[in-house]
């Protein structure tokens, strides 16, 4: 048994360090990019669905803050639920990202906004941590991400993005157009 | 290109190749023998395009997405000559 063990620990030793080695001599290779899209060509983009679901998970962290713990039942319940609904609007803000960044987002809207790609890679970190832990100051961040990355979106619209109070009881911003 | 790295942009072909993934393809495969059904390839097809092979016959090759319900692949632009395959995915760094 304890042979098994170390043979499996030297293979997968040696296919990490395969790996890595394989990675270094691949940086000197000729790189090109190769789509992967669902290209239908419908230009149907909104970056509303990824303000609405963060929205969702800022008002899920917020709910999880105020639980009681009179009733351990309910509150077992309680917890199962409200998290089940910020993981499923985690996945929805991890996908509208996904179609921003990869499908509407282009090379030269890139280059005109050069802090774009680092707004979309910490909004990808937070959501993260926002899926792992029960932590308004990251949701909170992940929001003024996505904001961002929303008023980028309409100035490459040519619209004029505005912030407004949202109606939500997370009482944070949304951001649209005028 | 003998080999080459191959930047994966989209989500067609998850969950084998995630978008933003860096693969490494290669023509040389197809030297010595043809594509064969399930291989990975990288086309020209108006862009390059990253896709698997479902389907062959005399020259041409039908392609579709891992990520079947979120892939244009040929079920909406049909069929592929063979000579537009660029290379063959080899490995995932």
């Amino acid at each position: 048994m304890f042979k098994i063990t170390e043979m499996y620990y030297q293979k997968s030793y040696i296919n990490f360090r395969m790996n890595r080695v394989l990675s270094l001599i691949s940086r000197i290779l000729p790189l090109r990019v190769a789509y992967a899209h669902c290209d239908i060509p419908c230009g149907i983009y909104d970056p509303n669905r990824a303000q609405l679901a963060t929205h969702t998970v800022i008002r899920m962290t917020q709910l999880l803050g105020e639980l009681s713990n009179e009733d351990k039942i309910k509150l077992g319940h309680d917890i199962a639920r409200i998290t089940s609904v910020k993981e499923e609007h985690v996945d929805v803000i991890e996908q509208e990202l996904g179609t921003l960044e990869d499908d509407y987002f282009k090379e030269q809207h890139f280059q005109e906004f050069p802090e774009l790609k680092g707004f979309f890679s910490s909004a990808l970190k937070l959501s993260g941590k926002v899926r792992q832990n029960v932590d308004i100051e990251s949701a909170d961040l992940l929001l003024e991400n996505i904001l961002k990355i929303s008023e980028i979106f309409y100035k490459t619209k040519k619209l004029e993005p505005v912030r407004l109070k949202s109606p939500y009881p997370t009482q944070r911003e949304i951001v649209t157009y005028k | 290109m003998l080999l080459f790295r191959v930047k994966v942009i989209g989500h067609s072909m998850e969950p084998t190749l995630r978008g933003n993934q860096v693969v490494i393809a290669s023509s040389f495969p197809y030297f010595f023998g043809n594509p064969s059904i399930s291989d990975v390839v990288v086309l020209q097809h108006e862009k390059c395009i990253i896709k698997r092979i479902a389907k062959i016959k005399e020259n041409k090759i039908f392609v579709v997405g891992d990520n079947i319900s979120k892939s244009t692949d040929s079920r909406s632009f049909g069929w592929i000559d063979k000579n537009k395959i660029i290379g063959k995915v080899i490995f995932k760094i």
